[in-house]
């Protein structure tokens, strides 16, 4: 998370519960996943934007056709994505 | 402040922090990729149509991201249900 100043100081969180504490152990662990998927999103969309948004830009909407090439660019990202973990793995068995 | 409002604090804090690094990401990267497509060869100002450009683009950027991480996360669910992610398997 961003080095944004917390205003809240040991004092306070001495007063914190046990049962509060698991479960803001609980929420940050939700938000790291969460925030792990939306900075990989972000990644995505610039890469399938370049890959997928090619024409004149004329009007704010998405149409079929990209919205379709982004669906299958981020699908086959992934494909690639898993079948070189595969070989990968493959490499490390031989 | 009692256990309940610090940690509710907390939250509140970490949501934003989290919310704010979020929406400075997808501007600079609106600002990146729009500039590169309406401003192709800057002028001495910036014109009435690539104003236009800059404006439809953005929208368009964001339905873009909005289809990305929706598809992104149906993916990652039906992977993790087929355990793809394992290493052992």
């Amino acid at each position: 998370m961003s080095s944004q100043e917390f205003t809240i100081d040991q004092a306070d969180l001495n007063k914190l519960t046990e049962k509060d504490k698991a479960e803001l152990r609980q929420f940050f662990s939700n938000e790291e996943h969460r925030s792990r998927i939306q900075s990989q999103s972000h990644e995505l969309t610039a890469i399938c934007w370049k890959k997928c948004i090619t024409s004149t830009i004329k009007s704010g909407q998405l149409d079929k056709n990209e919205q379709t090439c982004l669906s299958n660019c981020v699908d086959r990202f992934m494909d690639a994505n898993l079948a070189t973990i595969k070989h990968l793995r493959n490499m490390r068995q031989q | 402040m009692d256990s309940e409002a610090v940690k509710k604090e907390i939250i509140r804090q970490a949501l934003q922090a989290t919310n704010t690094t979020n929406a400075r990401i997808l501007i600079e990267n609106i600002n990146e990729k729009c500039f590169e497509r309406c401003v192709p060869k800057p002028g001495s100002s910036l014109s009435s149509s690539e104003q236009t450009c800059l404006t439809q683009c953005m929208e368009k950027y964001m339905q873009a991201w909005n289809q990305v991480n929706a598809t992104y996360i149906r993916r990652i669910q039906q992977e993790m249900a087929n355990n793809s992610f394992s290493s052992s398997s």
